[in-house]
């Protein structure tokens, strides 16, 4: 131990310490003074032999190498390959616990190879430091590469190819030991010395070996039963393969690879999808909701799988929904109800199975809302023509769907006393109403259900015909919080309020006078109710004439810088009609009074056609079809009027067709004459006038040109210069929730835009387009 | 009773002949305006019947608010929204429309 440096020599201690080495590698007991006396000698070798550090690793080396090799030996003499397995593995532990004691007692040895390229001393020590906290020792990556080298790579392929011929006998359904299996994943997991990527050997081969063995196992086997069972049983055997997969995965291979998984599925899925998708329409015909959920879940495994799913679906409600609605179009085309109500069950129908089948997927959702939407605003079954008047305009005008009409009809028969509002609670109401609403929402020309709305709920105001005044007014607040536009709820609201202040304004009047109970009258806000449009004129009966200055001048004493106008059309009343046999209540409007009254004087006679026109003072038309109206009542029996000729329609009336009032005139009720009662000939109140409603419709497309004007103008103030594109997508977005508007009228307003110098297009690029002040 | 009383009708009508339709009620309609020459409020460019731009986006908050938005006339003639034509005047106490001093001439009501 003091001898001089040099006169110990390595090859004097190897012979003492090289039976202890090979003891510990083969697994031998060692005494615990053999143990001691192996660090002794690392210790005085790495110390006093210059060469001994080196040498002492390559003997080291080649005893490890010798050993592998009777290891080898002993594994390759096992023939079967279960037997062959169960070798490597055995060998394999009983040298991998060798890997954690026997570099122990070589730390010095360590030290002393390090410490040939640091200095000494502590920077050495802080080396050792470090070593031992990475658990990376020279010995040990030594051991390990030599496995690495001398068995492994010589039998890696025996023993790979062995290992997936289990997991190919268990994907057959035969039982065996998986502990081989993960045997040996665990002896390439700790093989690899590479600490950065510790892995990187596992990866390499055993994942390797693994993902192909499996690609190739169900490339045989899934076309195979694709082609013997159909469809949809592969569909239901893709799903349970991938399930068992994933699980074998889990037990067989690393956690944090999806190798394997993606591999199945791209030759359970991907390989055979469009075989798949084939199927895909067929089942969303007959809603084969659980077949449709396990075509979802593969599908959405691979990445184009979907997307044909969703367009299927659209196709699939956009075609059954028109179907439907065409194979129905006798019934809905005339009932708005039943309309209403057909929509609400295909939307039900299609909302079911959108949940039932895809879980709400929003993906789905979007698919089934783009079809809700051309199945709503499709115009093969029934179609409002906004019409212009192609005369004036010239132009042809694209045809919209009239669901937006019937949908606010429906409203109406909600709102309105009606067999259908009196027959439903008050829950009922509100429900359906919400589900106008639902289907509102897909409407693309929300202005159409505004105008039909409007006049209903005017109707509904004057003739004082509203079901339930609170419902009424909910329905203001529903259609504000679905988005319609502040204005148009702005002035529905105001309505309300200007029949409030009418019913005071009333109760005034009649205080302010003594004998005027048989008159109320109703004053509107111009603004909100009727804006532009047209009156007309009628000699009133004397009865009525007078106490039209009587309710100015009250007004005026109310109010000041206010005119009035009278809207007689919209006016109505009840009158007593006395005959020989009865007496009869009719609710009337103001123009089926003034003709009446007519015969007040000359209770017996007949009066011309022309003779009741100079009498009224009524426009042609709407004395013809007043006159109409009283001698063809549909809901009458008995005619109020007789004429005389044959008449088929108002139009068939001439001047000198004469009429005469019924003398009787009875109502019928269970095939007996009645002597008395009450009957309402208003009908439908008119709100305007033949030429007024074609103005009507014009100011329809005429209010969408100047929004989509005005929209333009307002995206331009704030982008300053915009593409196209851009344009059109914002421009969509504003206008939404009034109308959808056509590229085509898009196109004319750039247009007039351009040429009124509200904006220019950019000199270099056409389609972009500048604001300018 | 009823029927004495139609013979009494009947008896009547030969006699001095009673209107054969009778009025019991009239529900009247009519609409009122501003009384104004221009339907449009120069200033905010809205018409003079619905409420001035401001107005309109308050009321939005109270969705029942009361639009008191009343007309204002000048001696000139010329007509607008009340709440415009009195931030109006804080600026240029002339009429927007003919640059006449303007004076109120009436409100409506």
């Amino acid at each position: 131990m003091f001898q001089e440096k040099g006169q110990l020599k390595f090859e004097d201690k190897w012979v003492h310490m090289r039976p202890i080495v090979l003891k510990l590698l083969k697994q031998e007991p060692v005494s615990p003074a053999e143990w001691q006396e192996l660090f002794y000698d690392v210790h005085l070798v790495c110390l006093w032999d210059e060469k001994g550090p080196g040498k002492l690793r390559d003997h080291l080396h080649e005893d490890i190498v010798q050993f592998i090799k009777q290891a080898q030996n002993r594994v390759l003499a096992q023939r079967q390959e279960e037997a062959l397995l169960k070798a490597y593995i055995a060998e394999w532990r009983k040298f991998f616990t060798q890997c954690n004691y026997l570099p122990t007692p070589f730390r010095q040895l360590e030290s002393s190879l390090q410490g040939k390229t640091t200095s000494a001393g502590t920077s050495m020590q802080s080396n050792n430091n470090k070593k031992g906290a990475s658990d990376e020792s020279i010995v040990r990556k030594l051991m390990l590469d030599s496995w690495n080298e001398s068995i492994f790579s010589d039998i890696k392929h025996r023993l790979q190819e062995s290992a997936m011929k289990l997991v190919h006998a268990e994907r057959n359904g035969e039982a065996f030991d998986s502990q081989l299996v993960i045997g040996v994943r665990e002896s390439y997991v700790n093989l690899c010395s590479n600490s950065e990527d510790r892995l990187e050997i596992y990866r390499e081969n055993f994942e390797a070996a693994y993902i192909q063995s499996t690609e190739m196992f169900y490339r045989m086997k899934a076309p195979e039963h694709l082609a013997n069972n159909g469809v949809l049983a592969y569909m239901r055997y893709a799903d349970a393969k991938l399930r068992e997969e994933e699980a074998r995965a889990q037990r067989y291979l690393e956690a944090g690879s999806n190798g394997v998984i993606q591999c199945c599925v791209k030759v359970l899925v991907g390989n055979p999808l469009s075989v798949l998708l084939a199927e895909c329409a067929a089942l969303i015909k007959d809603g084969e909701t659980e077949r449709l959920q396990l075509m979802f879940r593969l599908l959405e495994r691979v990445p184009e799988g979907v997307q044909p799913m969703l367009k299927e679906l659209e196709n699939h409600i956009t075609q059954a929904g028109l179907a439907d609605m065409i194979a129905a179009a006798d019934i809905i085309t005339q009932d708005s109800e039943k309309y209403v109500e057909r929509l609400l069950e295909l939307f039900r129908k299609f909302s079911k199975l959108v949940h039932d089948a895809f879980s709400d997927d929003p993906r789905f959702l979007t698919a089934r809302d783009k079809a809700f939407k051309s199945v709503v605003n499709d115009t093969t079954v029934f179609r409002l023509e906004l019409g212009t008047g192609r005369s004036i305009a010239g132009k042809v005008v694209t045809p919209e769907s009239k669901c937006p009409e019937l949908l606010a009809n429906f409203c109406d028969m909600l709102l309105r006393r009606t067999p259908l509002s009196k027959r439903l609670t008050s829950e009922e109401i509100e429900s359906r109403l919400r589900d106008v609403l639902l289907v509102l929402k897909y409407v693309s020309n929300k202005d159409v259900f505004m105008r039909y709305h409007k006049a209903h709920l005017t109707r509904r105001l004057i003739l004082d015909a509203s079901a339930d005044s609170e419902k009424e007014e909910d329905m203001v607040e529903w259609l504000r919080e679905v988005g319609m536009p502040a204005d148009y709820v702005n002035k529905l609201a105001r309505m309300f309020q200007d029949i409030k202040v009418s019913e005071d304004l009333n109760a005034q009047f009649r205080t302010s006078t003594e004998r005027h109970d048989a008159i109320n009258i109703k004053i509107l806000n111009a603004g909100a109710w009727a804006r532009g449009s047209e009156r007309v004129t009628v000699s009133l009966p004397v009865e009525l004439e007078d106490y039209i200055p009587e309710v100015e001048d009250f007004y005026k004493k109310k109010h000041s810088g206010r005119k009035l106008q009278w809207y007689h059309h919209m006016s109505n009343g009840t009158i007593t009609f006395s005959t020989n046999s009865g007496k009869f209540d009719l609710d009337v409007t103001t123009f089926q009074m003034a003709v009446l009254f007519a015969w007040n004087q000359r209770t017996h006679d007949k009066i011309t056609y022309e003779n009741l026109r100079l009498a009224t003072e009524l426009p042609d038309g709407e004395l013809r079809r007043t006159l109409w109206s009283l001698v063809a009542f549909p809901k009458l029996k008995r005619q109020l009027l007789l004429f005389c000729g044959i008449a088929s329609a108002p139009k068939d009336f001439d001047e000198h067709t004469v009429f005469w009032v019924n003398q009787e005139f009875a109502l019928i009720k269970n095939g007996k004459t009645q002597k008395r009662g009450k009957v309402n000939l208003v009908g439908r109140l008119q709100l305007s006038t033949e030429r007024s409603q074609i103005e009507d419709n014009q100011s329809i497309v005429q209010l969408r040109i100047l929004r989509t004007q005005e929209a333009i103008i307002k995206i331009l103030k704030m982008r300053k210069r915009i593409s196209n594109a851009a344009l059109q997508t914002e421009l969509v977005d504003i206008l939404k929730n009034m109308f959808l508007p056509s590229k085509k009228m898009i196109k004319e307003q750039l247009e007039w835009l351009i040429e009124n110098k509200y904006m220019r297009r950019d000199e270099d690029d056409i389609n972009t387009f500048i604001y300018m002040a | 009773m009823a029927d004495e009383n139609e013979n009494e009708k009947m008896d009547n009508e030969n006699q001095k002949p009673e209107k054969m339709f009778t009025l019991k009620k009239w529900n009247a309609v009519a609409m009122w305006s501003w009384d104004v020459e221009c339907d449009t409020c120069a200033i905010c460019r809205v018409q003079v019947m619905d409420a001035c731009l401001r107005c309109q986006a308050e009321s939005k908050k109270d969705s029942y608010g009361k639009q008191d938005c009343v007309v204002v006339w000048g001696e000139c003639n010329h007509s607008f929204h009340y709440c415009c034509m009195s931030l109006w005047v804080k600026q240029n106490n002339r009429c927007p429309l003919c640059q006449q001093e303007w004076s109120i001439q009436r409100m409506g009501k």
